[in-house]
């Protein structure tokens, strides 16, 4: 399945960043959730309903001026949990 | 145009004092000094701002004029973003940037035309310019970056752009890179080094550190001159400052939320209640931040939030607004989500207040959307919607009622019936009749006799007939239209104009030429007095069309001059002026004059594209395909007609010259008969077939396919077929009032006679599409058919009494080359200048009885204007009075043979 013929199937992703975020920005990435790792990166991750919210997501890191590491789906499958 | 234009963001942005000098940058900022573009590309925090305006500052700006513009996502919407750049423009050099302005201002003019105007200015500017776009990485509209590539391409010498945002801008960088035009300052430049670091620590912030302290900081900050000033403003007036240091860099945590932290810490609860609570404002002064937050002193509190450098930019001198430093303004509205997320709709909602009051709409109903009230939303949209459409902002309001719920629009009929317009004008007709019906409902149980009601139900007849066309039902269009034309207010000329163009499409598809032409010609009228001049023009595009099948030549000559003397009345080139000229080449081509017909296709192409209704991009290819093929290359022409082929865009015209038989056409000239053949079967065309208007040119081409197969075949049975097709489209074409088509099918029946051996029968025939074409001068649709005409001609020359326009066609197809052909016997030449449009009515009123004056008074210009043309086609014609003009125009075509018939 490709993630264009899954436009109403929310993906999860996990992006991850340099540093330590504070938990209370979960609100600010609309309620994805951030885990703090131990190589001092935080990964954000959650259900992201397409590619246009995706960017939102990229744009928001870009615009408090996180450098960015990696960005993966983890699945590509199912609807989004609910 | 927007409703206001905000000052703060064409002003060039106050200097902070403290600040440190960068000299490192001076080599790479006296490059983008010469460069075409310079462009500033780092992430949020690297001083991007402060070194464009320390640059100005210093040496960059000397002599030259120096345009500022501060970017926001509003400036997304092309009208909106146009009218900022001119004005901003207009601001550095008054003068400067005004005739963009106007063009912006008049309806139907091309953004291109506005842009050739604004680099035509700047060009003349002698002193040179620097134009400063901060925080384009706001910009995502394609039609903005499209103009900007446009300004880059054609940046007059001597105008210098600079470019700074988070992110690279999507223009052709990789091309002025490469051509040495781009200058680039980017994060790695801007990090500030160790000695930077020192200087702006100790001098700039005043802190007292030692190096090995500033070597920590600069290091834990990796040179980010945000977190270097949050950093600097925690530590401010603090005893442990080398232990706040060590802490800070042993942590792992994301800078900026560690120095907030520190920050906020130090900060009393009022001025952290009042950061938090402006956070969602994008600019700030002392009444809308009372407005907000509920207090009294927000002046003072952003004077003081200003003087202790707590991250607030002054925008203007006066210190009367300001902005939070984008980065600090985002980290604090993400605090004021996680801590107070249930004032946060209530702090949009007195922003959207205070706004409205203040006149800003716009922001208005962005807060109000972000308060989530989508009721008041709805209501300020409402009551943007008029402004905004005359000055035609569609894409903010397109944006603003996709960004409404559903529910919100249908409680609105206005909004619902604007959601209609904006579905039907990009053609997503699936959503048309939910909103169409939503209205109808509403207006059901409306009072009719109210003004605005009315206004609504006749506004939602011309949808329903838009609605019904697109849907291919014709009779409904019609009926609808039929309403709409009593409804609509007469002094509503867009509403006039609307219904009776959608009656005459409905009249057009059923072949009624006259009643279609008549009501265009009245959409025409209506357009141009409702100022939507493009839209007029597209219109007469139709006129002409349909006067041209009748036969009428010269007044559809007539309709194209028109368009052309409307543009050239502009400021700026009309979109639909390239049309014009494709259609006037259609015009020579038809009347043998085929360097006329180049020169105007090379017109239409050197106008842009920007000058061409959409329609003309596929329609130019059509013209150059034909002058192709009558410049004897029909391969080209088939090249041509593919190209076309896949631009082909479809209105809502009938498309009675399908390109896909244009295309069968000439691969018979190129004798691949069988390739015709299969387009027949893919159209499941029959000599059988019923007749119908919007088939007639499938149909003769269907004749003209049999009639080649004729020639290989022994039997006489595709020539019988022929034949008989030719028969019945004859009746129907004469029956339709279609000259021109009339005129083809007699001389296809005096070959398909020749070649059964009846060469008398043949002669009449073709003597009769001689004699009518005899006045509107046809040449194309005879010689297209090649020498197979001569043995005919000759006989018809023979006999007594044979039309004058026989020798002349004959004389055509026997010169070698088939161009020169309007102008045949002795004497003539082909004129070396043509007419203007101007010039084109003035000759068709030479041709009457009327005198100079009254001439003057037809074409409503001066007795002495008149006279300038006139002596300016006696100049062009090399002749010396009226009667031999009126000889001379006859002999080029330019006007019919005689008018008395």
């Amino acid at each position: 399945m490709s993630a264009e013929s899954s436009d109403h199937v929310s993906l999860r992703y996990e992006i991850r960043v340099v540093g330590h975020l504070d938990p209370r920005w979960s609100a600010w990435f609309e309620g994805l959730s951030l885990s703090l790792e131990n190589d001092g990166t935080t990964l954000i991750s959650g259900p992201i309903p397409d590619q246009a919210a995706l960017h939102g997501v990229l744009r928001r890191l870009r615009d408090i001026g996180l450098t960015l590491v990696s960005i993966t789906q983890i699945d590509a499958m199912g609807p989004a949990d609910t | 145009m927007p409703d206001r234009l905000l000052d703060t963001k064409y002003r060039i942005p106050p200097r902070r004092p403290g600040l440190i000098g960068r000299p490192r940058l001076d080599a790479l900022l006296e490059d983008g000094r010469e460069a075409r573009l310079m462009l500033v590309s780092a992430p949020a925090g690297f001083g991007k701002t402060t070194l464009l305006v320390e640059w100005l500052a210093g040496s960059a700006a000397d002599e030259r004029a120096v345009a500022w513009l501060s970017l926001d996502p509003r400036d997304n919407d092309p009208a909106v973003f146009w009218a900022y750049l001119a004005t901003a423009i207009e601001a550095a050099a008054p003068g400067i940037g005004a005739s963009a302005l106007a063009v912006l201002q008049a309806p139907g003019a091309s953004t291109e035309s506005a842009l050739a105007a604004l680099l035509n200015d700047l060009g003349d500017f002698a002193s040179g310019f620097v134009v400063i776009l901060d925080d384009y990485h706001v910009i995502e509209s394609g039609a903005v970056n499209d103009g900007m590539t446009f300004i880059l391409e054609h940046l007059p010498a001597g105008v210098h752009l600079v470019i700074a945002g988070r992110a690279d801008p999507s223009l052709p960088l990789a091309k002025l890179r490469s051509r040495g035009e781009l200058v680039e300052i980017r994060a790695a430049d801007l990090r500030f080094t160790d000695p930077e670091s020192a200087v702006y620590l100790n001098t700039g912030m005043g802190l007292e550190l030692d190096e090995a302290d500033v070597a920590t900081l600069a290091a834990r900050t990796e040179g980010w001159i945000a977190a270097l000033q949050m950093a600097a403003v925690a530590m401010r007036g603090r005893e442990d400052v080398s232990s706040f240091i060590t802490d800070f860099a042993g942590d792992d945590r994301y800078i900026v939320d560690y120095l907030l932290e520190e920050v906020l810490q130090r900060q009393s609860a009022t001025v952290r209640d009042f950061l938090l609570g402006t956070s969602i404002l994008g600019r700030l002064n002392g009444p809308l931040c009372d407005a907000v937050t509920g207090q009294d002193g927000g002046r003072a509190t952003l004077e003081s939030l200003d003087r202790s450098n707590l991250f607030v930019v002054a925008l203007d001198d006066r210190r009367q607004w300001y902005r939070y430093h984008h980065l600090f303004a985002d980290v604090l509205r993400a605090r004021l989500l996680d801590e107070q997320p249930d004032r946060v709709a209530e702090l949009h909602l007195r922003a959207s207040a205070w706004l409205e009051e203040d006149g800003d709409r716009a922001e208005a109903i962005r807060h109000s959307m972000a308060a989530g009230d989508f009721v008041r939303a709805a209501d300020l949209v409402e009551l943007a919607l008029s402004a905004s459409r005359k000055d035609r902002q569609e894409a903010t309001l397109r944006s603003w009622l996709e960004a409404l719920p559903p529910e919100a629009i249908r409680e609105k009929p206005v909004l619902s019936l604007a959601m209609a317009g904006a579905l039907l004008a990009n053609g997503e007709l699936a959503g048309v009749e939910e909103q169409l019906a939503n209205t109808e409902a509403w207006l059901s149980t409306a009072d009719e006799t109210d003004p605005e009601v009315r206004g609504l139900r006749s506004a939602l007849t011309v949808y329903r007939a838009a609605q019904s066309n697109a849907l291919g039902d014709a009779d409904a269009s019609m009926a609808f239209a039929r309403r709409a034309l009593d409804l609509v207010d007469k002094d509503d000329h867009i509403g006039q104009g609307a219904a009776a163009g959608l009656l005459a499409l409905a009249h057009w598809s059923r072949g009624d030429l006259e009643d279609a032409h008549d009501l265009w010609a009245g959409a025409v009228t209506s357009l141009q007095k409702a100022g939507h001049l493009s839209d007029a023009i597209g219109c007469s595009m139709a006129v002409a069309d349909i006067r041209i099948q009748q036969g009428g030549l010269t007044e559809a000559m007539g309709v194209y001059a028109w368009g052309l003397e409307l543009s050239a009345a502009q400021d700026s080139v009309l979109r639909g002026t390239a049309d014009m000229h494709v259609g006037m080449s259609e015009l020579f081509l038809q009347r043998g004059d085929l360097d006329s017909a180049s020169r105007h296709l090379l017109a239409s192409e050197e106008l842009g594209e920007d000058a061409g209704l959409p329609q003309n991009r596929y329609r130019s290819k059509v013209a150059m395909a034909l002058v192709r093929e009558a410049e004897g290359d029909p391969g080209a022409a088939l090249d041509l007609l593919d190209e076309a082929r896949h631009l082909y865009v479809g209105d809502f015209y009938p498309d009675v010259r399908p390109v896909a038989a244009l295309r069968a056409r000439t691969l018979l000239a190129l004798g691949r008969t069988l390739e015709a053949l299969d387009w027949v079967r893919d159209r499941a065309l029959s000599t059988d077939d019923e007749l119908s208007y919007v088939r007639e040119f499938e149909h003769i081409t269907l004749a003209r396919i049999r009639m080649a197969q004729a020639v290989g075949d022994k039997t006489a049975e595709p020539l019988r077929d022929a034949s008989r097709l030719l028969e019945r489209l004859l009746v129907a074409a004469k029956e339709g009032g279609r000259l021109g088509s009339v005129i083809e099918i007699l001389v296809l029946q005096a070959l398909a006679r020749k070649s059964s051996g009846q060469i008398d029968s043949a002669v009449t025939t073709l003597r009769e599409a001689v004699a009518l074409g005899e006045h509107e001068l046809y040449v194309r649709a005879f010689t297209s058919n090649g020498a197979i005409l001569v043995p005919l001609l000759r006989g018809l020359i023979k006999a007594p009494g044979a039309p004058r326009h026989a020798r002349r066609l004959l004389a055509v197809l026997n010169k070698s080359k088939p161009n020169a052909a309007s102008s045949p016997g002795s004497g003539t030449r082909e004129l070396i200048e043509p007419l203007s449009g101007r010039e084109l009515d003035v000759l068709q009123l030479l041709d009457t009885a009327l005198t100079g004056p009254a001439i003057a008074r037809e074409l409503v210009v001066s007795l002495n204007t008149v006279r300038s043309h006139t002596k300016s086609i006696f100049a062009k014609f090399g002749v010396n009075n009226r009667r031999e003009a009126v000889s001379r125009a006859r002999d080029l075509g330019l006007l019919p043979r005689s008018t008395s018939g």
